[in-house]
Order: C-alpha cells, then sequence, then structure tokens
C-alpha cells in the first residue's frame, strides 16, 4: 500500500518566551490522503498554525524549537529539510495560504510579479513566460481582466481578489498540497463562500490535498473530507467529517457544536458556551488537558493524559471516556456501534 | 505622477518665496546694519552711501525692488566685499559645497542601509553589538572631534607609509574629498542606520516575508525583492531633511579643512551684516533644499507605488 500524502506523526513544537517555555503543540498526529482535505479545528492557541508552520519550515529558530516527530510527504521525511529528492518542499510540493490577504503580499511588487516568483525561482521560467503564466493563472481563481490585474499593486486590490491572487501564487508550481492558514478569517461572509469554493473547484480540478486549519464549523462542514479536532497542542479527536459531526467521540467536539449558533426556526436550544479557558501551555498540565472545562471529567483524566482510543475505523478520541473501564452513559458522547 | 510634481513644485516655490521674505524682514530688523563699521565716518558719507544702496528708501520699496531682483536671478553686491557679486560668491563655492554634500548624503545613506540591514539580519549577535556600538559614537561625537581625529590619524598613516595616502586638507581632486565627506556624513549615517535596523526588524517579521519564505524563495532573493525595498522607505522619508542637515553644517568640516565652500563666507557675512549676501545665499540654500526634498520626495513614489498612485 502506498504511503498517505503527508503523515504527521507526533510532531512537538516549543517557542522560549521571556515568561518561560511554551510548549505550543505537544505531539500532534495526522494523515492526509492524496487529493483529500483535512481540516484542523480548533479555537485560538490550540496549536494549529504552529503545527503547519513547522511542516513549512516557517517557525522561527530561535526562539520556536522543533522537539521532536516526523511529518512524511509521501513517506519521505521533510522537517528540518528543504528538498524531496530534488524538489523543493516550500512553494512547489507545498503551497500555502494566510490568514490576512491584506498584509501577506509584497506592497511594493506588483500581483503579476509576486506570482511569478515561484514559477521562476522552482521551474526555471524566463520573466515573460513567469508573467504569461501569472496571468492565466490569476484568470484560474476568476480574477476578471487578469492581464491588466497583473501590473497592479496590492493595494490596487480588494481582500477577497488579494485572497484568489495569493491562491495562485500558492498554486502556481501545482503542489500536491496546499495549506490554507484560516484563508477566510479575514474576509466577509459572501467573499468567505466564493474563496471556498474556488479551491474546491481547484481542488478538483487540480487534484491536490488541502490542509484547512480554521475555527469555523460551517467552514468544516462544507469543505472537509477529515477532520482533525485540536486542543491544547493535541489532536482529542480524528476521523472522516461525518464521524467528527455525527458521531462526536471527545466532549470538547461535543461541546463546539453546541456553542455553534443555528438557524433552524424551531431550534429551542440555547447556546452552549464552553466554561473557562484553555490551559496555560508554559506549564501543560499532567493528564487531558481538556479536564478542567470538561463536565464528564473523571479522577482518571487529571492525572493520565488520554491515549488515542479508537471509536470506529479511522476515527479516535483521545478520551479516557472510552477506556473498558469508564462509565458508558455520557449522552451526546458517540461510543462507536459495537457499544449501546 | 505630473500632476504630484507640479503640486510640489509650486509649494516649493510658495516655500522659497516665504524664506525670502522672512529672511528680508528679520535682517532689516536686526540692530545696526552694515555701514555701521569704520565706512561710514560721518552723516554726509553715510548718506551718500544709503543713498547709493538703496537702504534710505521706504521698507516696502526696499522689498519690492530686492523681490524684482531676486525674480532676475539677480541677488546684488556684496556690502563688505570689494565689487563682489553675490552672484559671483554663490557659483564659486557653491560648487564646492555641494560635491562635498553629496558626497557626505551618499556615503551616510549607502552605509546606513547597508549597516542597517546588517545588524537586523545579525540582531543580538555580535556584528549587531558591534555596529550599534559605533552608531551610538557616530551620534553623540560632534563632527569637529571626527575632523580632527581623522585629520591626526591620515597624518600618522602618511608619516607611517612614508607617501602622502590622502591629502589632510585643501579642495581639488577626489582624494581631498573624501576624508571630509566622511567626516560630515558620520552623524547621518549613524542615524539612518539605526533607523533601517528598527525599519528592517519590523520587515522581517511581516507577513509578507512569511509569504516568501512558503513560497521557498532563496534567502538572498527575499532580502533583495522583499525586504530591502520596503525597509528603505522610512530611510528615504527623513533623506530629505539630512540633506538639508548636511548641505548647512558642512561649515565647521569646511573650515577644518580648508575646503573653499560657501558655508564660511555665510558664517562671515552674518558677523558682518552684509544684508545682500546673507539674504542672497539664505535664499539659494533655501530653494535648493527645497529642491532636494522635492527630489526625494519623488523618489519616494518611485520606490513605493502607494504613493505614486494616490
Amino acid at each position: 500500500m502506498n504511503p498517505p500524502l503527508l503523515e504527521v506523526s507526533n510532531l512537538q513544537v516549543e517557542f522560549d518566551t521571556y515568561g518561560g517555555t511554551v510548549k505550543a503543540v505537544r505531539g500532534v498526529d495526522f494523515t492526509v490522503e492524496e487529493g483529500r482535505t483535512l481540516a484542523i479545528v480548533g479555537e485560538s492557541g490550540c496549536g494549529k498554525s504552529v503545527t503547519v508552520q513547522a511542516l513549512m519550515g516557517l517557525i522561527p529558530m530561535p526562539p520556536g524549537r522543533i522537539m521532536g516527530g516526523s511529518a512524511k510527504l509521501r513517506g519521505i521525511e521533510i522537517l528540518g529539510r528543504k528538498t524531496v529528492e530534488g524538489r523543493e518542499v516550500r512553494g512547489a510540493e507545498i503551497g500555502m495560504i494566510f490568514q490576512d490577504p491584506m498584509s501577506s503580499l509584497n506592497p511594493t511588487m506588483t500581483i503579476g510579479d509576486q506570482i511569478a516568483e515561484p514559477l521562476q525561482v522552482h521551474r526555471g521560467y524566463s520573466h515573460r513566460q513567469a508573467m504569461a503564466r501569472a496571468v492565466e493563472l490569476l484568470e484560474l481563481v476568476r480574477i476578471p481582466e487578469a492581464a491588466r490585474r497583473a501590473a497592479q499593486y496590492p493595494f490596487e486590490f480588494s481582500g477577497g481578489m488579494l485572497q484568489r491572487a495569493m491562491i495562485a501564487m500558492a498554486i502556481s508550481c501545482k503542489p500536491t498540497l496546499l495549506i490554507a492558514d484560516e484563508p477566510t478569517t479575514a474576509l466577509d461572509v459572501t467573499i468567505q463562500a466564493q474563496i471556498l469554493d474556488l479551491l474546491k473547484d481547484l481542488q478538483a480540478e487540480t487534484g491536490m490535498a488541502i490542509i484547512l486549519i480554521t475555527h469555523d464549523l460551517g467552514v468544516v462542514a462544507r469543505m472537509a473530507d477529515a477532520v482533525a479536532v485540536m486542543y491544547a497542542g493535541k489532536v482529542v479527536e480524528a476521523g472522516s467529517v461525518d464521524d467528527v459531526f455525527y458521531r462526536s467521540s471527545h466532549p470538547y467536539t461535543l461541546g463546539l457544536k453546541q456553542a455553534m449558533p443555528t438557524n433552524k426556526r424551531d431550534a429551542v436550544q440555547k447556546l452552549m458556551p464552553i466554561e473557562g479557558s484553555p490551559p496555560d501551555l508554559f506549564a501543560p498540565p499532567v493528564g487531558c488537558g481538556y479536564c478542567p472545562r470538561c463536565p464528564h471529567a473523571m479522577s482518571v483524566c487529571a492525572t493520565q493524559p488520554p491515549l488515542p482510543i479508537p471509536v470506529a475505523d479511522a476515527h479516535y478520541a483521545r478520551c479516557w471516556l472510552h477506556h473498558a473501564q469508564a462509565p458508558h452513559s455520557v449522552p451526546g458522547i458517540y461510543y462507536g456501534d459495537g457499544h449501546d | 505622477m505630473w500632476k504630484y510634481t507640479l503640486k510640489r513644485l509650486i509649494q516649493g516655490i510658495i516655500t522659497v518665496w516665504f524664506i525670502a521674505t522672512a529672511t528680508f524682514l528679520a535682517m532689516h530688523n536686526v540692530p545696526g546694519d552694515p555701514l555701521s563699521g569704520q565706512r561710514a565716518t560721518n552723516a554726509a558719507i553715510r548718506a551718500n552711501l544709503e543713498a547709493k544702496y538703496g537702504l534710505d528708501k521706504p521698507l516696502t520699496e526696499q522689498y519690492f525692488i530686492y523681490i524684482g531682483n531676486l525674480l532676475q536671478g539677480d541677488f546684488g553686491i556684496s556690502f563688505t566685499q570689494q565689487n563682489r557679486q553675490v552672484n559671483d560668491i554663490i557659483r564659486e563655492h557653491f560648487p564646492v559645497s555641494a560635491t562635498l554634500g553629496i558626497l557626505a548624503v551618499i556615503f551616510a545613506a549607502l552605509g546606513g542601509v547597508l549597516w542597517g540591514a546588517l545588524t537586523a539580519l545579525y540582531r543580538n549577535r555580535l556584528p549587531d553589538t558591534i555596529i550599534m556600538f559605533l552608531v551610538i559614537l557616530g551620534i553623540s561625537v560632534p563632527s569637529f572631534v571626527f575632523a580632527a581625529l581623522g585629520q591626526l590619524t591620515l597624518v600618522n598613516l602618511n608619516a607611517l607609509f612614508g607617501i602622502s595616502l590622502l591629502p589632510v586638507a585643501g579642495w581639488g581632486t577626489v582624494s581631498h574629498m573624501l576624508l571630509p565627506a566622511l567626516v560630515l556624513g558620520m552623524g547621518t549615517m549613524a542615524y539612518l542606520t539605526r533607523l533601517m535596523r528598527s525599519s528592517m526588524l519590523e520587515i522581517i517579521h511581516s507577513d509578507y516575508v512569511r509569504t516568501a519564505k512558503a513560497k521557498g524563495l532563496p534567502a538572498a532573493r527575499i532580502f533583495t525583492r522583499h525586504q530591502l525595498r520596503n525597509a528603505i522607505l522610512p530611510v528615504i522619508t527623513v533623506l530629505g531633511p539630512a540633506i538639508a542637515a548636511i548641505t548647512t553644517g558642512g561649515f565647521v568640516v569646511e573650515l577644518v579643512f580648508a575646503i573653499p565652500g560657501l558655508g564660511r563666507y555665510f558664517v562671515q557675512a552674518v558677523q558682518q551684516l552684509d544684508y545682500t549676501v546673507i539674504m542672497g545665499t539664505t535664499v539659494f540654500y533655501g530653494a535648493f533644499l527645497v529642491f532636494m526634498v522635492i527630489v526625494v520626495d519623488l523618489l519616494y513614489g518611485w520606490i513605493d507605488p502607494r504613493v505614486r498612485l494616490q
């Protein structure tokens, strides 16, 4: 069997700060299949961005430090390396787009030049060839009057247009994986939908896989094939989008779902926020990170870090509730088909 | 861009007119006049001289004569130096000051950008510490100290090698210009280094540099294409005032190195209340600086498209 496109295991990242060492990512595992979309969900500061930045070698070192783990692209290690079989990882094998398109483009360089750059560097295009291709790419991301637009500067574009240009830039070298780090957070809702549709269409056309980082469960439902829910630097639940949404096995996932507003007419349930705040990652908790906020916490949760416990095929949760000795009685938690 | 240039030029002309008027009024309000030395020995001679130079006319009339002459590019005749037109003084001595000043500015700008970028890239490491120490020195030590130390060093070096590596003072060839320009530009270079460093540090952590890294660009390309051009913008902004500081502040350095620049005449004229020379050189310096600031602004527009196109 072929190895998956990307396999990340036990990734750990730390940052030195004046206040001490922040253990931002504390052993993250996930896989991305060829041509599929993995959504990484979690609240601010849970380590989702740091995880993908580590993959791309974008962690500033110092103060950052990758403490361990591996990330294999088609079975080949990419952590701390720049090339895979002669191909540049960054920009060629993996493209990346960011949260704020307004500040993510160089203000003194034309859009066309910026899109052309990776082609010149990774593909050896001449400036003229690269610019011609840049115009095609702008057309591909549905920017009207692409030729004229390519000669413009970022301040002449709107936020949505800039994100399109970012996408054009990220896919210029036909990467097999596109990492989108909260690509729609800075955009308004109608533009969000357009950008997400565009990503989906491009995925269908090029067959690239996507890692989508978001804290918007609506975006996840719309885009993802698989989901990894992160909390306090760890993946607490992972599975297919249906598994995670309809058969949630971790109390945190359940909490996220209950905290999501709905527009159903007959909704009677109140919005339920998750009480408390995430743990201090200067001194990460010994046991489960979610324990202090978890309504179903048991005594073991405070002392033993939960292991990933499978509840179904390719669906696991890091939660002691799934242990054989735990009571199977928490309403809303899915315990797998074999249980009552 | 043309509209912008035109606008700046008109603003510049108004500024120069303002400088001319202010200088005129200030000069005529200073106690004493150019004739109060030994020249006007009695009232009759004094009256004759005043009539000759037009000093007996009402102030408004003098002002209009002055502005009229100014528009024709005529700054008048020196009161204290025999048979010398102010135009001649400027024509003879300004090119010297300008050459020295421009050389110093180029030296300061190139040095500042280079050292600043370097310190930012080596932040908190040895090169950064050493350069930033020198920068503090460059900012705090006045130029005449550097001038004297520079001359002393040069004398010793010349003696050591037994040949004249560089002349210690005087003017004429490129080798005469090097040391004075270095000394004159030192303070500004130190200042620009600091500015460039902080600007560069900000850029290094900007989102678009992260984007450039994510694109897999080599470090050298990121530096030249994405960091330098953006980091240089604040430096360009202060370059206008820096040119002002250098060209007008060149007087001390000119004196130490015995350079026949305009600065000496400027100071002499102030001491002797030589109306025409003071007004002429002030207006001329003013116009020159206004022009340089406009040039710098246009340069800014050329580097930053946001200024150019909006």
